[in-house]
């Protein structure tokens, strides 16, 4: 999964049959991973099962599937691929991110990340995402 | 699979349906080399690893696995958990 924050909704009343009455969330992946990002969405990530939709290419944003009544501002936990479409209805549905959690809250270890080998250009980008 | 090191943790109340309770960890991902790749993922976890332990963390099918074996498990909104707390490696 990722992490990203609720930036905005998409209303559709044209859409695919299959995504029923799903409410649609713009997403945007939150700090560091956000540089990695045309490489989720072009597939090009450690698990191809994790991969996003090619047509988000290079659009730092992910339109994910809501559940849980996140809001725009909460902060949000995003799972993507095959799971996603299992919890949209089926593997034939249309959608290949979701909401999996709303976050209450968010702690990283600038020392931990320090330790694993992270920047101080990182740090500095996680400080602002986290603080 | 891939290798990461925990560096946080995510609360969350409000989660999907079977993620009820399940701790969610932040790992940095780390490449075949051990040197961070830059990139975070969640991971669901539960075997209790700890801010600054080496992880494996498994995705896809293999993450839901981890939580509930089996082929009834797609239903899981997860693609991502701790599969085991590295203590070595070579």
């Amino acid at each position: 999964m990722i992490l990203g924050r609720v930036v905005g909704q998409v209303w559709a009343t044209r859409r695919d049959a299959r995504l029923g009455r799903a409410k649609l969330l713009v997403v945007r992946p939150t700090g560091i991973y956000e540089p990695a990002f045309d490489e989720i969405a072009s597939g090009e990530i450690a698990s191809g099962e994790i991969a996003s939709g090619e047509t988000a290419f290079g659009a730092r944003h992910l339109v994910a599937t809501d559940d849980l009544d996140a809001g725009i501002g909460d902060q949000v936990v995003v799972c993507l691929g095959a799971p996603a479409r299992a919890s949209a209805g089926g593997n034939d549905v249309p959608v290949d991110a979701a909401v999996m959690a709303v976050v209450d809250r968010a702690e990283i270890d600038l020392h931990a990340l320090g330790a694993a080998g992270a920047g101080p250009g990182i740090r500095r980008k996680l400080t602002e995402a986290f603080g | 699979m891939i290798r990461g090191t925990v560096v946080g943790q995510v609360w969350a109340t409000r989660k999907a349906r079977g993620l009820e309770g399940r701790k969610l960890l932040v790992v940095a991902a780390r490449d075949a080399e051990g040197r961070p790749t830059g990139r975070l993922v969640v991971a669901v976890d539960v075997l209790d690893a700890g801010v600054g332990e080496d992880v494996t963390v498994a995705f896809g099918s293999g993450a839901r696995n981890v939580l509930r074996p089996g082929p009834e498990n797609r239903d899981l909104l997860c693609d991502a958990a701790v599969a085991a707390i590295v203590e070595g490696a070579g």
